[in-house]
């Protein structure tokens, strides 16, 4: 609500010594109403916002009437006085007293170039009304929190760029989580501010129905991914006896209606991940399924494998065909577990290949490799969890499966290796300093969110704080703190003169640097008993930030460092511990590698196979699966085709063009993954666009052989 | 030369007999790298060669490739001499 004072009429005979009620001028507020001026109402602010005592909240607002008295400003607004009350506080070195005074708010200039271009930092928001509320939002809830959730010391720290808060605009939030389905099957959709409460679903369209309302109320409570685990298992009672069409029509209704759903927070997309299995996970093969009404079936979930496999196929077979123009589904994401156990199952092959075949088409299969007896439960673009005891323990119950990382925090790893010129020791050293920043970020956002949930079910967080089955929703003692690293491949360049895939040499000090930051995790999560977790982060903007800082701070040297196009402004570092994305590696070798990574990285990695324009035969792609899954450790793959789609006709080809193939148009987008989803390349930052000039696209390795498949040159070590 | 490298960890109750077998070779003059999976450089190492259980056994030849490797199990001295003197020949 902004104010607007008005001088009435001339003040130029106005002395030092006028009172209040002297001074014409009218306060204009946004309810149109008029308010004389009145000096108090700083009097009053001062003593509501900050420590100051009353003789001197009086002075300043004295000084700041002077000061307007004398000024021949005709117009000034509430803002302005803000400030000059700020000017006086400085003036008297109240410092913390202007710190809590600080109005938060933006520049008219940023709003009208808000309101009028699209906002780049994330390119899953949309240009529009909504948008544009979120973002205006968003800002605001920024500069608060650097200004009262963090500590200056934090806040520092993220604006100089040596670490970078994630999802700041969303700081009364938790970053992500994981779902179970059985939670609105079992309890139904019963929402703390909903005016309606629905019970356990009959149908498995009001099933989807619930999970879609579900969806859009978490999106409204996290700040990133909701993932669900294992649903076309826990919609398998549901399916029972419905038709091959029948089933067709549920599965598209599932992917539209996620996909569709710009119409949420902000005209965002919910940030969607379904967790697939073509086998009964072993930790549900003995679990009571619930079914219909919320009712157990008196069957266990093992008996609903084959209706769980129909519904998988049915899911592919709607992201085969893509959307009405025939494009990749955005979202939701599809991550298929392949385990030990998928390969003992019936059919797994067929399903390998139905699979890969979305993957070469239309790229929008996640493989997720979970080995051995490790089960895990991914949530958002390479986040997961492993289950352990405890977890296992609560799969007998399903709906008490709920997770979520309460913050993210990345290290600007090149900074760390400007600052420490050459020095191993002062290089360890730093990287444990820039850990104990982070640290300390979550144990500040932790104690806010907590305040927040202390509020309970009528508090700002009553979604999860509401308690139906004997915990909260959001179960704090369950949830991860996330440190993430951008440029590993440029600190090992600058510290040892090598990218990672240059040398063996740099390759085994990049695993040390890691190596290092998994270690001291596991001990301050210890130390504070919580759960600390590496991760590879995303990064969509933040190795781009952090690119551009390092120009500014660390020129000259950065700029034979950073990636991109100098000249353009399109300039990144290579995210988490990639390999640089134009090195030119036979894919299986780079997932290999990067794969040597992955299980230091206990939150989840992923390795992005570029595809190009290649469109590998679904053999080819199911045979560098299984390769992927028993002789490297890579946590997951993805392969990545491009496209270009006509705004003119509405079709879309293969490739990335500047002109339609079938109409000619240059009214053209592209389209490919970002970071862990699709979206339109005109709406990606400048640093993404760098990469993507740069990505080395595998289609010489993935053409095909005579034999039928792709070379795979595995080498042992 | 080739080599022969143990991966270990402190709380790890089969990795005390890895430990005596590197001793004894050591003893014998094969070059034994032992590596502590607990420190940074010993986690590193085993990231490098996919070790994620201990004890693990890895046998390389002169050009450091690897010959064979035992993972989470405890060879026999005999097994494991078989192969080393194998490698290194």
């Amino acid at each position: 609500m902004s104010t607007v004072i008005e001088m009435k009429g001339d003040h130029q005979g106005m002395r030092e010594e006028f009172e209040t009620t002297d001074m014409a001028l009218f306060v204009r507020t946004s309810d149109e109403s008029m308010h004389d001026w009145d000096r108090q109402r700083i009097v009053d602010a001062l003593m509501r916002e900050t420590y100051v005592d009353f003789d001197t909240a009086k002075e300043i607002a004295r000084d700041v009437e002077d000061l307007i008295a004398v000024s021949k400003i005709k117009m000034i607004t509430a803002p302005l006085i803000r400030e000059l009350v700020d000017t006086k506080l400085i003036e008297r070195g109240l410092e913390q007293a202007r710190k809590m005074h600080t109005r938060l708010g933006m520049p008219l200039y940023d709003v009208d170039q808000l309101i009028l271009h699209p906002n780049k930092e994330n390119a899953n928001v949309p240009h529009g009304p909504e948008a544009t509320n979120l973002t205006l939002a968003e800002r605001i809830k920024k500069e608060y929190a650097l200004l009262s959730v963090f500590s200056q010391e934090v806040a520092d720290a993220h604006m100089r760029g040596d670490l970078h808060l994630h999802d700041l605009g969303f700081v009364d939030r938790p970053y992500c989580s994981g779902q179970s389905l059985e939670y609105i099957k079992r309890f139904g959709l019963s929402l703390p501010n909903s005016i309606a409460m629905a019970k356990p679903a009959k149908h498995p369209e009001v099933l989807l129905a619930h999970m879609v309302k579900f969806a859009a109320a978490l999106q409204s409570h996290f700040a990133g991914a909701i993932g669900w685990d294992s649903v076309n298992l826990f919609f398998a009672p549901y399916l029972v006896g419905m038709s091959d069409q029948e089933l067709e029509q549920l599965a598209q209704m599932m992917i539209f209606e996620f996909s569709q759903q710009a119409v949420a927070r902000g005209g965002q997309a919910i940030f969607t991940d379904l967790n697939l299995y073509w086998e009964i996970p072993k930790h549900f093969e003995d679990v009571p399924a619930i079914g219909p009404g919320g009712e157990l079936t008196g069957k266990t979930y093992s008996d609903y494998m084959k209706e769980a496999q129909r519904f998988a196929w049915a899911l592919f077979d709607v992201y085969l065909a893509g959307d009405g123009s025939g494009r990749p589904f955005f979202f939701p994401k599809p991550m298929v577990h392949i385990t030990e156990k998928f390969f003992k199952t019936p059919g797994h092959m067929d399903f390998l290949d139905h699979i890969c075949d979305v993957a070469s088409e239309k790229g929008n299969t996640y493989f997720v490799f979970d080995r051995g007896e490790t089960a895990k439960i991914s949530e958002c673009c390479r986040l997961s969890f492993k289950l352990d005891h405890t977890d296992l323990e609560d799969a007998k119950q399903p709906w008490r499966m709920r997770y979520c990382a309460l913050q993210n925090v990345t290290l600007n790893l090149p900074r760390i290796a400007y600052l420490s010129e050459g020095d191993d020791t002062l290089l360890f050293s730093k990287i444990t300093d820039f850990i104990e920043m982070a640290v300390k970020a979550h144990l500040e956002k932790k104690r806010f969110i907590e305040k927040l949930l202390s509020l309970g079910e009528k508090g700002p967080l009553a979604l999860l704080a509401m308690d139906r089955d004997g915990s909260p929703y959001l179960r704090m003692h369950r949830a991860s703190f996330l440190i993430g690293m951008v440029g590993l491949n440029e600190l090992v360049q600058i510290h040892t003169g090598q990218e990672l895939h240059q040398s063996k040499q740099a390759f085994k000090f990049g695993l040390k640097v890691i190596a290092h930051m998994k270690l001291l995790v596991e001990r301050l999560s210890e130390r504070y008993g919580m759960r600390f977790v590496l991760e590879q982060t995303p990064a969509e903007s933040t190795a781009y930030r952090f690119a551009k800082l390092d120009l500014k701070y660390h020129s000259p040297k950065s700029g034979h460092v950073v990636k991109g196009d100098i000249s353009r402004g399109e300039v990144y570092y290579t995210n988490s511990t990639y390999l640089n994305n134009s090195a030119v590696l036979n894919p299986i070798e780079r997932v290999r590698q990067e794969g040597l990574f992955h299980p230091l990285i206990e939150a989840g990695a992923l390795t992005h196979i570029w595809l190009g324009e290649a469109k590998p035969s679904k053999s080819s792609l199911a045979n560098f699966v299984m390769k992927t899954f028993q002789k490297t450790h890579n946590d997951q793959i993805a392969f990545s085709p491009e496209f270009t789609t006509c705004n003119l006709c509405h079709r879309t080809s293969r490739g990335l063009r500047s002109t339609c193939i079938y109409c000619g148009s240059g009214d053209v987008d592209g389209i490919t993954r970002i970071t862990g989803y699709f979206t339109k390349v005109s709406s990606w930052n400048k640093g993404k666009i760098g990469e993507l000039r740069n990505r080395y696209r595998n289609q010489a390795f993935l053409d095909e052989k005579e034999g039928g498949t792709v070379e795979l040159l595995i080498n042992d070590h | 030369m080739g080599s022969l490298k143990i991966f270990t960890k402190a709380k790890c109750p089969k990795c005390p007999a890895v430990k005596e077998m590197g001793t004894e070779l050591k003893k014998e003059g094969v070059p034994v790298f032992s590596y502590d999976l607990d420190t940074i450089e010993g986690l590193a190492e085993a990231s490098f060669y996919s070790i994620l259980s201990t004890p693990s056994i890895v046998i390389e030849d002169e050009t450091e490739r690897e010959v064979i490797s035992w993972r989470g199990v405890v060879p026999t001295l005999q097994e494991v001499k078989q192969y080393l003197f194998k490698g290194l020949s």
